[in-house]
């Protein structure tokens, strides 16, 4: 056998069968490693016959054969991650699993099916992961748009272009994104802000549904998004991929390329990205200002010696995201019009531009990383991380091109983390960060600042350790934070305000995973979580699209009489941090073709940020609605369950439902904007070779979205306008219009591979629906874009492997 | 040779911890936004009829909202209170006293603009004889007296002509309305087009 390096994604664990043959010695085994949750193969992953010398590593295609066994049955150990060097026999972090054989006559080849390892933090709870075979396939796509075919996330959004991902109910900054191990560091707050990730280059996406706070940052109260970007494998021979898409809806087109190479002590990738589209078309009529222009680029060196890693990335994301023309109202009047007309009532023909109102993003994410295994089994990791985030918003007023928001935000992230040796049976990571953001308002936008400038000081420290007995694993994490913040802001009169304020909390979990059988497997997880309310929700003053909104440290209620002359110092104040604790169940079964999933969940959050019209107030453009940020305690109770089943070995399905209940149950009152139920079904055909095409697969998913039947009340701006109906600070909440009417969609798609090429279509809205979505703040004023077909192609360039 | 290495080790852990550090040095300052020349705010806004025979007999209404986008109320502060059988000028003041120290003229500006700005009316029907009707808000092409056109030919109403007639009347109620319209202007263009940058409704007397 030759030495062979490799680095590999993670994965694991599976359940195996060997092959049986006749004679003593003659026995051979051979199959696919297939991942579990993407079904993609699995590459590079390192196949070990127990008891026997005999080893060896899956292919570019997943595809291994062992032969030469001398038993019937054998115990196959698959690992993956890390290294497996046949010399010096160090796998660093590989995490090996044991299956019994199961004693298999009558097949040629078994396919193992191998789950991804968990971070260490989030093994007991449940996650889902996205490859790259899925993110290639939808390279026009957002970050939330692609996630949310999952069971339990949705997306929240502004338009076509911002988008939000949706865990549970919960987002903004109470979602976690980590971008190549950093959290990513952007202006996190309101609807209309996105996270800027250029998905084209991801490896793979990984959605944690549980409190994953202890690992990742005590925000992370309905979960985290793990970006993962290509793993630099090494001794790989040189590749490049150059992809390129066209879709109808929007003209948009997008180009992108990547290439990198592995020896056996260096490997690199670099990649780039450009997509643009224009005004999308709902199947009536055009979207005007719904284009977007985005670039991107990254890369990433790693340096291998014997016990050490050293890992360099760059990434840089430029973005230009139009904004629905029709939905900026200035004034009720305007409002009013534009929520009752059916149409927008701004539509123009097709266009490239953009106009106001749009944003502008400039992210910069720098990343250093030194792996250390400095003994059998331990890890010492040493991150370093620098972002710059530039954002600008313009929005329709006097002076539009000038933009109104003009913010630059530097994120600084050290983490140390110690993975430390087994003792006395337990696994465990320790590890101490730094979190320091520090924002920024440029001169020159001719407005008083929305969000303040602020610096935010986070030094925490956590330890996770889980221990296996049997068919059990308990996991359990503690974490501590001290946090400061320094704010710096203007009055509307220009006059400065200041605050600081310190926050120290510590934030748990604890989880249980047992293999019930072969099949299925349980996972308990409890959570907490705390979150300080971010800049928006406590000092946000005035006018931000079409709502006036005071944030929690800026009105004062006197007796049910609202003030905003003065801005309350939060110590002073009777603002708290929100506390989460979220208990999350799944139960996972395999069998005979069929696979289920069943997750259910209750999160219970205290002192819950949110935002609640309170009445109209005069002013010389006519009576505004106004909005004030409030705290209640709130409780989310939901259900997801997935069904996959593979009918013949080409064909198979899935059905997915998600249900979730929330209220205020502080105030026994409505939540707004909570997802909606939703159910899909999905037909796969892996049709095989057919014609000139190595492989041709098919895809057929009907989906229905229902109206949310918790919604909370209408009152029109109409009715608040001439005064008919009367709020105050006490009044239930409502929303402008109803919620949307449930909607059916179907998808199609077809994807093939010849030779070097791969390729798609994917037929979006099939029907060309006319439907709005409950979660887009733009459903107001328009419908969602209609039927839209996506081709896509991609040419793989790989040289052979020089020593095999 | 294990203890060399460990130290070599250590010592490369050491270098590229501080190339770490010195790249995250922190600028740390405390400085607060710039202040800013708020544009976007009117907080002051009088109607000022002169009476065109005798420019002496000024009739000032004015409206009030000290803080803007603050929740403080808007304050109609007067009445329009016109002699009957007169023919009146109308223009504005509209200011921006957020700060007191520094107030700001509006008005220059929304004529520099005025290509993307045309003021409407409404009011009590029949309350002037000229114009007649009820004015344009509801209804584009009823009768206003523009006295002022954009580079366009297309009607303003920084200045407007109003006649009041013989019979007076008292609790009378008129509207003027500024629309922001850029880009979207047109001859045919409505009070419902664009977005508004002030609309205020005043008790309108004749006597």
């Amino acid at each position: 056998m030759k030495e062979r390096l490799l680095l590999s994604i993670c994965l694991f664990f599976g359940s195996l069968f060997a092959m049986a043959q006749k004679e003593p010695c003659a026995y051979s085994v051979s199959g696919k490693v297939l991942d579990a949750d993407t079904e993609e193969t699995v590459p590079y992953a390192v196949i070990r016959v127990e008891g026997t010398e005999k080893y060896t590593s899956t292919d570019r295609e997943g595809n291994f054969k062992i032969d030469g066994l001398c038993s019937k049955k054998n115990t196959l150990i698959i690992s993956c991650i890390g290294y497996a060097d046949s010399t010096r026999d160090h796998e660093h972090d590989s995490e090996i699993h044991f299956y019994l054989a199961q004693e298999v006559t009558g097949l040629d080849e078994v396919t193992i099916q191998a789950q991804r390892t968990k971070e260490k933090g989030t093994e007991t709870i449940s996650q889902v992961t996205i490859g790259k075979v899925e993110i290639d396939g939808n390279p026009t796509q957002s970050l939330a748009a692609i996630l949310s075919r999952q069971q339990g996330v949705t997306y929240a959004s502004a338009g076509t272009n911002v988008q939000l991902p949706v865990i549970h109910g919960l987002y903004g900054n109470r979602i976690l994104v980590l971008n190549n191990g950093l959290k990513h560091g952007f202006q996190n707050w309101g609807t209309d802000h996105a996270p800027e990730i250029d998905i084209a280059s991801a490896n793979s996406i990984t959605v944690v549904k549980g409190a994953a706070g202890v690992r990742y940052g005590p925000e992370a109260l309905g979960g985290a998004i793990i970006v993962e970007p290509n793993s630099l494998l090494l001794n790989n021979p040189f590749y490049a991929e150059l992809g390129t898409g066209y879709q109808t809806n929007g003209k948009g087109y997008n180009a992108n390329v990547a290439l990198g190479k592995g020896t056996e002590r260096w490997s690199f990738f670099a990649n780039g990205n450009y997509t643009r589209i224009g005004d999308r078309n709902t199947p009536d009529y055009s979207l005007t200002n719904s284009g977007k222009e985005e670039k991107a680029i990254g890369l990433g060196v790693l340096h291998h010696l014997d016990q050490w890693d050293f890992k360099v990335n760059y990434s840089f994301v430029d973005q230009n995201l139009a904004l629905l023309r029709a939905s900026i109202a200035t004034s009720p009047d305007s409002f009013t019009r534009a929520i009752n007309a059916n149409e927008p009532i701004i539509i123009n023909p097709f266009s490239y531009d953009i106009g106001q109102p749009s944003q502008t993003t400039q992210h910069h994410l720098a990343k250093a990383e030194i792996n250390w295994w400095y003994t059998e089994g331990a890890r010492l990791t040493l991150i370093g991380g620098l972002q710059l985030n530039k954002r600008n918003e313009f929005d329709v007023r006097r002076n539009a091109e000038l933009p109104i928001i003009d913010l630059d935000l530097l994120t600084y992230d050290y983490q140390l983390e110690w993975k430390h040796p087994t003792w006395h049976g337990l696994n465990g990571l320790l590890g101490l960060q730094y979190f320091g953001q520090d924002n920024d308002n440029n001169p020159g936008t001719q407005t008083t600042p929305y969000i303040p400038n602020y610096n935010t000081d986070r030094f925490s420290a956590f330890a996770v350790e889980s221990l296996v007995f049997g068919k059990n694993t308990v996991e359990a994490g503690l974490r501590f934070d001290f946090e400061t913040n320094d704010v710096r802001g203007r009055e509307i009169n220009q006059a400065i305000f200041r605050d600081n304020y310190t926050f120290t909390n510590f934030t748990g979990t604890l989880g249980y995973v047992r293999r019930l059988s072969e099949n299925s497997t349980f996972r308990t997880n409890i959570g907490t979580a705390w979150r300080t309310p971010n800049m928006e929700e406590l000092f946000s003053f005035g006018q931000h699209s079409f709502k006036t909104t005071f944030g929690l440290l800026r009105f004062k209620d006197t007796n049910g009489v609202l003030s905003t002359d003065e801005v309350t110092p939060l110590d002073e104040s009777r603002v708290n941090p929100e506390r989460g604790y979220k208990f999350i169940n799944e139960f996972q079964t395999h069998k005979n073709g069929n696979s289920h999933n069943i997750t259910v969940y209750s999160h219970f959050i205290e002192n819950y940020v949110f935002d609640r019209p309170i009445g109209v107030f005069g002013t010389v453009r006519g009576p505004m609605p106004a909005f004030i940020f409030d705290q209640a305690d709130v409780l989310f109770l939901g259900a997801e369950y997935s069904w996959k089943k593979e009918w013949t070995p080409t064909v198979s399905s899935s059905f997915g439902a998600s249900y979730l209940w929330s209220r205020n149950v502080g105030d026994n009152d409505s939540l707004i904007n909570q997802p909606p139920i939703s159910t899909n079904v999905e037909l796969k055909w892996n049709q095989g070779k057919v014609w000139l095409f190595d492989s041709s697969k098919w895809a057929i998913r009907p989906s229905y979205t229902f109206s949310q039947f918790q919604a909370a009340r209408t009152i029109t701006p109409a009715s608040l306008v001439d005064g008919s109906i009367e709020l105050t600070t006490e009044s239930e909440i409502f929303d402008f219009a109803d919620a949307t009417d449930g909607y059916f969609l179907l998808d199609l798609s077809w994807s093939f591979r010849w030779n070097n090429l791969n390729g798609g279509i994917r037929l979006q809205n099939l029907l060309n629906t006319a439907y709005r979505d409950y979660l887009n703040e733009m459903r107001y004023f328009a419908d969602e874009p209609g039927r839209n077909l996506l081709f896509t192609l991609k040419y793989t360039l790989k040289t052979s492997p020089q020593n095999e | 040779m294990k203890t060399m290495n460990l130290f070599k080790n250590l010592r490369l852990l050491a270098i590229l911890c501080s190339a770490i550090t010195i790249v995250g040095c922190n600028n740390d300052d405390d400085a607060a936004p710039e202040e800013e020349n708020e544009v976007e705010v009117f907080t002051d806004v009088t109607l000022i009829f002169t009476n065109t025979a005798d420019t002496s007999d000024v009739v000032r209404a004015s409206a009030q909202d000290p803080d803007g986008t603050g929740i403080q109320e808007l304050q109609i502060l007067d009445a329009i209170t016109l002699a009957a059988d007169t023919e009146y000028t109308l223009t504005y003041e509209i200011l921006n006293a957020l700060d007191p120290t520094d107030v700001e003229d509006i008005g220059a500006e929304i004529l520099g603009e005025d290509n993307e700005h045309q003021f409407f009316f409404s009011f009590t029907e029949g309350a002037f004889t000229s114009p007649t009707g009820n004015g344009n808000i509801d209804t584009a092409s009823e009768p206003i007296n523009y006295n002022d056109q954009d580079e366009n030919g297309n009607p303003v109403g920084l200045s407007t002509t109003w006649t009041t007639p013989a019979a007076t009347s008292a609790g009378g109620m008129f509207t003027a309305r500024l629309q922001h319209q850029p880009d979207i202007k047109t001859a045919t263009t409505g009070s419902n087009d664009g977005d508004t940058d002030f609309a205020l409704t005043f008790v309108l007397n004749v006597q």
